[in-house]
């Protein structure tokens, strides 16, 4: 049903999305953390600079990436010479590309269901002889799990779909780094292109409504388990 | 020995809070006042959730706060129960997990609470594989209750845990609290602004008025000061008669009660035979005549004197009665005093309605607390 | 944060109209490899003769596409002559406008460093070359650079070691920058990009039979033939125009 290079583009899409997702998701955690619970001087800044993909053109982004990943930026330049590690030119480079360019959809939706935590529960915790930590580990973190949950989800659509970013760092290698959007890019490019780029687009499709049909049982569930009303 | 030794200053806002009192020994205190008054700041600042800017606190000899030496023991180190206004169970445990969260933490040389013992004192084994979510009001309390105690505390906070249940949830779960007062022997703090719930469990009061503790005596003495009248507000006024259940007569379902100074007759068993029990009989239920009426259905009648006489600038009037080594209380109209001349020493004879004694007035006796309580400087 | 997102996004809706609104002057897409060139001309024009000059540039495939679904293009300037017979062939140019204006070579950059020289010819160690870095250039599947590429690989023999070393740019600026980065230290590009690179050296120059002819062909855009905009058209194929595209490496037909 689907050609071998069609195939090729779907798994390295999935490949890429998922890596993108383990990526940021640490990161996220900590960022939709610092931003649903503390204050400091400086946190408009911070909100501004996690908000800034989604502001940016994603080419700006691509562009942004190549030099500070780069080998001759200061962290590729790091990354390869300490462990020999190149970005550039790989999907490994393509997954920080669209992590780095979901990274605020998925700090939006854990943020807000951290915020939604009522934070009398950890003071309950406290108050049981829990200690921050944790409390971090056994309310918080379970508590935020739905929004951990959508965020990786908006995160992961937005990973596939990634065009800009992803071409300008890492080009556009079949087999490597040419992901769903970068294979419909080039055969939309090529004059006789036009029956490829509509299979692949239909690809996309399926692709992503799968995906969004998944998460959203999937968080149900995750709701369900963790006491809210199923329905909201 | 002083199980709470508390001064502290904070200022939140407008509002000032300028506490100081101690508590012996274990028993249950009151902290009673209107909405706003400071009640629950205080517990929170014994828990720890509230920082005073000065002052110390001090549980069973423990230093948990002291400003002057920036002592500031973390809330899961003091060791404090607090069992919330609205509960909160945590949502993604099952019964069972959320009442052994604290029990887990605690130190195994601490364990003294065991899960048998909460299961069978608030009755909640038919709940334990429920989630939070599935149980109804009176049922999360109670649970909130076990997890506090399970955690092994050396004092339980409560903040007015049935403000949110309706009367028949509340009358489920106060026998609950009575056994808990009566069988673990844990000092507790109890944060409310009902009366009734006040006198029915409370071995001290301490009341609060923006932000200071305006009295403090047991629910005895506090009835009888008229002056507090105004500021307690809903302060439904009225006598505590400790008695002893002497009788019960099977036929008519009535209970004889001794106390200081004659027999109560109350509606149903007030308990077993030699039972303490504890009375609350409200002013307005006690009515005042010049001679002793004959042929009158009202089944308690008393001889006494006018100890005391307060009028408001309303239509009524308070009076303090000493029947033998007992007081009552009487509301009666203002009109009423001036038409039977019920002046300091007058002699009349008190009528109380069998009828106006019933389950809400009529309990089990507090333990005893070893002493009275005392107002700090 | 949704202020300057709705700010952007209104931006970018109206830049089509201000586009479209600009009846007087004339819209030019050219390829982005003409980027540097049309700027100074398109000043020059603007100087001489008051009429403001608006420029897109991208590769040549995305800018047909774009008239195609009736971008507000008045000139076409494409980097082959591939695109501008797809548009030829549906009659979305001016036939008789279309002139082979510029051509271009292609040559062989590494990045900035002690100079040196490689020729390229059959049985070039390319492999030696790339070492384990890529061979950046234009995708050839879509962009003019990377066509231009394949075919003198292919004629040099040396296709096969290139082909799965390539690193696939958009454009051929992309290309460039990849080399210039140090990201690839081999890439393939016009002269003319090379020349205005400052983090990059020429080190060979593909021989003109190893591939086809690199023209520049330019076009007005069909039923966009006003008289502004052939004097423009005129303008280009003018001797001021020339010194300029001289001065960056082209040569004038």
């Amino acid at each position: 049903m689907l050609t071998e290079f069609e195939l090729q583009a779907l798994w390295l899409s999935l490949k890429v999305a998922l890596r993108s997702v383990a990526f940021a998701l640490p990161f996220a955690v900590v960022a939709a953390y610092i931003l649903a619970r503390k204050r400091f001087p400086g946190k408009v800044l911070f909100d501004g600079v996690i908000h800034l993909p989604l502001a940016l053109p994603p080419v700006l982004v691509g562009y942004l990436l190549l030099l500070t990943f780069g080998i001759r930026g200061p962290l590729g330049g790091w990354l390869y010479d300490a462990f020999g590690l190149r970005l550039a030119f790989t999907s490994v480079g393509a997954s920080i590309a669209t992590a780095v360019m979901s990274f605020p959809l998925m700090v939006r939706a854990i943020r807000l269901s951290i915020e939604a935590i009522d934070l009398g529960l950890e003071r309950a915790a406290a108050t049981l002889g829990a200690s921050p930590l944790d409390r971090l580990i056994t309310i918080t973190l379970p508590l935020m799990l739905p929004g951990v949950l959508s965020g990786c989800v908006v995160a992961f659509a937005a990973s596939l779909g990634e065009f800009g970013a992803v071409i300008t760092f890492v080009s556009n290698i079949p087999g490597e780094t040419q992901t769903l959007p970068l294979a419909i890019y080039a055969a939309v490019q090529n004059p006789d292109g036009d029956a490829a780029a509509a299979r692949l687009a239909a690809l996309s499709l399926v692709l992503a409504l799968s995906g969004l049909i998944i998460s959203e049982v999937i968080a149900r569930r995750a709701r369900r388990m963790l006491g809210g009303a199923a329905d909201e | 020995m002083t199980m709470i030794d508390l001064d502290i200053r904070k200022r939140l806002g407008d509002f000032a809070l300028d506490v100081s009192f101690s508590i012996p020994g274990h028993g249950v205190t009151a902290l009673f006042g209107r909405s706003g008054a400071g009640k629950t700041s205080v517990i929170a600042a014994i828990a720890g959730l509230l920082r005073p800017d000065e002052g110390h606190i001090r549980v069973a000899g423990r230093t948990l706060f002291d400003a002057r030496v920036g002592a500031d023991v973390p809330i899961h180190r003091r060791r404090v129960g607090y069992v919330f206004q609205d509960g909160r169970l945590f949502p993604h445990l099952s019964v069972r997990d959320n009442l052994l969260y604290g029990y887990r933490r605690s130190p195994l040389r601490n364990r003294r609470i065991t899960m048998e013992e909460v299961v069978a004192l608030l009755g909640v084994a038919p709940l334990l594989e429920r989630r939070p979510r599935d149980l109804s009001g009176g049922e999360k309390q109670r649970v909130a209750i076990g997890r506090a105690l399970l955690a092994q505390p050396e004092v339980l906070l409560m903040d007015e845990p049935f403000a949110s249940l309706d009367a028949p949830r509340k009358r489920e779960i106060l026998p609950y609290l009575e056994r808990l007062r009566d069988e673990l022997r844990l000092p507790i703090v109890y944060v409310s602004h009902a009366i009734e719930e006040v006198v029915r469990l409370a071995n001290q009061v301490v009341v609060l008025d923006a932000g200071r503790v305006a009295a403090t005596g047991t629910p005895e003495q506090l009835g009888e000061r008229l002056d507090l009248r105004p500021l307690l507000g809903e302060f439904e006024s009225g006598a505590i008669i400790d008695a002893q259940v002497t009788a019960f007569d099977s036929q008519f379902e009535l209970s004889t009660l001794a106390f200081e100074g004659g027999v109560l007759r109350v509606p149903g068993r007030a308990g077993d035979l030699g039972a303490l029990v504890r009375v609350r009989v409200r002013a307005r239920d006690v009515s005042l005549a010049l001679e002793k009426p004959a042929a009158i259905s009202v089944q308690n009648i008393f001889a006494g004197a006018v100890e005391e006489v307060f009028e408001d600038s309303g239509a009524y009037a308070e009076l303090k009665l000493r029947v033998s080594g007992t007081r009552f209380l009487s509301r009666v109209t203002r009109e009423s005093v001036s038409r039977l001349g019920l002046v300091l020493g007058a002699q009349v004879y008190l009528l109380v309605k069998s009828v106006s004694l019933d389950h809400e007035t009529v309990s089990t006796v507090p333990g005893r607390a070893n002493g009275g309580l005392r107002h700090g400087d | 944060m949704t202020v300057p997102l709705a700010r952007i996004l209104l931006l970018a809706l109206l830049l089509p109209i201000s586009l479209a609104a600009n009846a007087q002057g004339v819209t030019v897409f050219a390829a982005a490899s003409l980027t540097d060139a049309m700027n100074d001309i398109a000043k020059a024009y603007a100087a001489r003769s008051g009429a403001g000059v608006r420029t897109s540039y991208a590769a040549s495939s995305a800018l047909a596409r774009q008239i195609e679904n009736g971008a507000p293009a008045d000139l076409f300037f494409s980097a082959d002559d591939e695109w501008m017979d797809y548009l030829e062939k549906r009659s979305l140019i001016e036939r008789s406008t279309r002139v082979a204006r510029l051509g271009n070579r292609l040559v062989l950059i590494a990045p900035a460093g002690p100079a040196r020289r490689v020729e390229i010819r059959k049985g070039l160690d390319l492999a030696a070359l790339l070492g384990s870095g890529r061979l950046a250039t234009g995708d050839p599947a879509n962009v003019p650079v990377g066509r231009y590429a394949q075919q003198a690989l292919t004629f040099l023999g040396l296709w096969p070691i290139a082909e799965p070393k390539l690193a696939r740019a958009d454009n051929v600026r992309f290309a460039l920058t990849y080399v210039e980065r140090g990201e690839a230290p081999l890439g393939i590009v016009y002269s003319t990009d090379a020349a205005i690179a400052r983090g990059v050296q020429v080190i060979g120059e593909f021989p003109p039979e190893s591939h086809a002819e690199i023209s520049y062909p330019m076009a007005i855009v069909a039923m966009h033939g006003t008289d502004a905009v052939k004097a423009f058209h005129t303008f280009l194929l003018g001797s001021e125009a020339a010194t300029v595209f001289k001065r960056f490496g082209f040569s004038v037909r």
